[in-house]
């Protein structure tokens, strides 16, 4: 068990260490570790208007979003262990010529998923909470609590979320149905006790007040969602063909007004054969963004007059950009070497795929609007929702061309990302703050957007194409 | 002859390694040649730098007269290639992946070449399957089909029998053979001898990166030289050098 465990953790660091090189990788954590030691200080300065409680929140909220958005393996089955590396995943393929079976390989690899994930960003954010601690006067044992019960959260996030998509890949009847019963349970919690049920989160429980009976039974329910993933996921048979009606000539048909239409048609059977359009939708944008509307709910009293919503709209904005990863996730250059495409060919079709794909976060913003009675404010809280996705997938796509989900943890590219994105959301948001319709100059986002993706264009026709 | 493919001093480097160094050859219109090579002595790296996969570190060659540099995509655009390892999409199936490459190539009337493939390959059982669920001879066939079904003047081909069955190597063996004979032309790579005397006109031996012998079958055919017995002498003889 540990000897794969092990070989995958080792294969992982290779993988990443050859792409960009040892030091831009090793240095990831020590950056979200900088990130962390820099913003403590930040902390007495926000106290001043937020209280301490409701910083705790955001910062539960952030890593449980973080474990949602990662969890989703059930998703996937099997194509989530390939999709990542496209071939340059070998062992847990080479693993299958072993006396392995499929759920113990796939287990092993989402244990080491999680662990990567927990030693690249958890632990190191913690950990820069602790040592800025003395200089910030949080007592040690409150930021060493804090790191425990931010683990729990990232952890509750993503075995929630996992034990939701296994359930999803065997039946979308019974998600709907325990999906309801999440619902119909909170809202009761939510009557009887007459408080917001996101109070009774376990790791916020935890850091309010520790005791070890609610530290272990925390530990139980994630052991018995995580298990029960496993135990639900299903390997895909061997051997088993699917079959399907042609769909592309149709859909090459329908898409003929758009720049690249084979590519569009292809783009949108890949999602939607695979599972990924309702799966990832539902997973990966749908579920953190309620998470975290319903936290941000909570702060509501500490923001200007509509700021919620906007803040909620630039949110939604920063999370739909990564549906470029989506699109992107499926194939490597590789399919294409054979065919007269330029990578830049390639970028415009997924990026047009993407702006397709936007009219998800668009309709999400108007309901959010509407629903919190601010409809009034719907236009240009999606325009600037919107203009900061396109935004920030210019910036993607020019800082890593078809490979985001990789190339994310260059520590060069993880900075520079941060510094463009941070500028743009601090000014915007600011701006909607003052007033709400100046949300409407967020289309002046356009320009650099244009700039942004011809940039791109240019630097990765100038790459080698292969690789991953 | 009018030459189709032309390499002159051909490199390429991966950091400090050398995978291919200071290549030379020619290949005429109407040739099938071969490319033979013992695993890594860049023979793929050579198709991908032929059909503008990846740029040589330095040298220079046209392949149909475009330049491999300048117009990596105008070549693709015009040579069929089967490249060693890649397998089409995932969730397209066999006939919607021919559907794709026909609307990226804006190849007319696939329905009828695509059948005609379909048939001639004994595959169309396949052809509502999804290529990730095809087997690796069925994605073989697949990728063949994509190759040729533009009819290009010069296919490219990395392993052209790997993963098929003898009934199909021999199928595939007379469609080539028959394809050059066409007055178009074939290149491929291969380490398997047998196949590349009984159907290669011309032929390159790399060893290491680097070029040992370039000429024609029918040379060795006068010497009375079976095309294994002098790779084998040549390679083992570069070993001890």
């Amino acid at each position: 068990m540990f000897e794969l465990f092990t070989n995958m953790v080792k294969e992982e660091w290779r993988i990443h260490s050859t792409m960009f090189g040892s030091l831009s990788f090793a240095l990831f954590p020590v950056m979200i570790f900088g990130i962390a030691f820099m913003g403590s200080f930040l902390v007495p300065l926000m106290r001043t208007t937020i209280p301490a409680g409701n910083l705790t929140l955001i910062i539960h909220a952030t890593y449980l979003m973080l474990g949602i958005m990662v969890g989703g393996f059930g998703l996937l089955g099997n194509e989530v262990m390939n999709r990542r590396f496209g071939q340059a995943s070998l062992l847990a393929y080479s693993a299958r010529s072993l006396p392995l079976s499929e759920k113990f390989i796939f287990s092993n690899f989402v244990i080491k998923d999680t662990v990567y994930y927990f030693f690249l960003w958890v632990l190191p954010f913690g950990l820069g909470y602790i040592l800025a601690s003395p200089f910030t006067g949080v007592p040690l044992a409150n930021a060493m609590l804090l790191l425990l019960t931010l683990t729990l959260s990232f952890l509750f996030g993503l075995c929630g979320v996992f034990f939701l998509s296994a359930i999803y890949a065997r039946s979308r009847l019974a998600l709907l149905l325990i999906l309801l019963a999440i619902g119909i349970g909170l809202a009761g919690l939510a009557v009887i006790t007459g408080m917001n049920p996101v109070l009774f989160f376990p790791p916020l429980l935890l850091y309010s007040a520790f005791t070890w009976v609610n530290f272990l039974v925390s530990c139980a329910v994630l052991a018995l969602l995580f298990g029960v993933a496993i135990v639900l996921f299903n390997p895909e048979s061997v051997g088993s063909e699917k079959t399907y009606r042609d769909s592309f000539a149709p859909l090459l048909q329908r898409f003929s007004f758009l720049p690249n239409p084979p590519f569009t048609a292809k783009d949108t059977l890949d999602l939607y054969r695979s599972g990924s359009l309702v799966g990832q939708t539902i997973f990966s944008f749908l579920l953190p963004l309620a998470v975290i509307w319903f936290f941000l709910s909570l702060l509501g009293p500490f923001f200007p007059p509509h700021g919620l919503l906007f803040l909620i709209a630039i949110t939604t904005g920063v999370i739909a950009s990564t549906m470029y990863t989506w699109v992107t996730m499926f194939d490597t250059f590789g399919p294409y070497a054979c065919l007269p495409v330029a990578v830049s060919t390639l970028i415009t079709s997924k990026l047009t795929t993407f702006a397709v794909l936007q009219a998800i976060p668009a309709v999400f913003i108007a309901a959010v609007a509407i629903f919190s009675g601010e409809a009034a404010y719907l236009i240009p809280a999606v325009v600037l929702g919107i203009s900061v996705s396109f935004y920030a997938v210019g910036v993607m796509a020019w800082l890593c061309g078809l490979s985001p989900n990789v190339l994310v943890y260059d520590v060069k590219v993880l900075f520079v990302y941060l510094i463009l994105i941070g500028i743009v959301l601090t000014i915007f948001t600011a701006a909607a703050f003052a007033n709400p319709y100046y949300a409407f100059f967020a289309v002046i986002l356009a320009l650099p957007t244009w700039l942004l993706v011809r940039m791109a264009k240019i630097r990765w026709d100038a790459v080698d194409p292969e690789g991953f | 002859m009018t030459v189709v493919l032309e390499a002159k001093n051909l490199t390429k480097q991966y950091g400090d390694v050398t995978a291919v160094d200071n290549v030379s050859l020619a290949v005429e219109k109407g040739a099938l040649f071969g490319l033979l090579g013992p695993n890594g002595s860049g023979k793929t790296t050579m198709i991908k730098m032929l059909t503008g996969q990846t740029r040589p570190t330095s040298g220079s060659a046209t392949v149909l007269g475009i330049d491999v540099i300048s117009d990596p995509v105008g070549i693709r655009g015009q040579v069929g290639i089967i490249p060693e390892q890649e397998t089409p999409p995932s969730f397209l199936t066999a006939m919607e992946y021919l559907e794709f490459v026909a609307a990226v190539r804006k190849i007319p009337e696939i329905d009828t070449k695509a059948d005609w493939w379909f048939d001639f390959l004994d595959f169309a059982d396949k052809k509502n399957v999804l290529c990730k669920d095809l087997s690796r001879g069925t994605r073989q066939k697949l990728m063949f089909t994509q190759a040729f079904i533009h009819e290009p003047e010069l296919a490219l081909i990395d392993e052209p029998l790997i993963n098929f069955d003898p009934i199909m190597q021999d199928l595939v063996k007379d469609f080539l053979a028959g394809y050059a004979r066409k007055g178009k032309t074939i290149f491929i790579s291969t380490h398997i001898l047998e196949v590349a005397e009984e159907i290669c006109s011309g032929f390159a031996i790399l060893h290491k990166g680097t070029l040992l012998h370039t000429g024609p079958v029918a040379e060795l055919t006068a010497r009375d030289e079976h095309l294994p017995t002098f790779f084998l002498s040549l390679v083992r003889k570069d070993r001890h050098v």
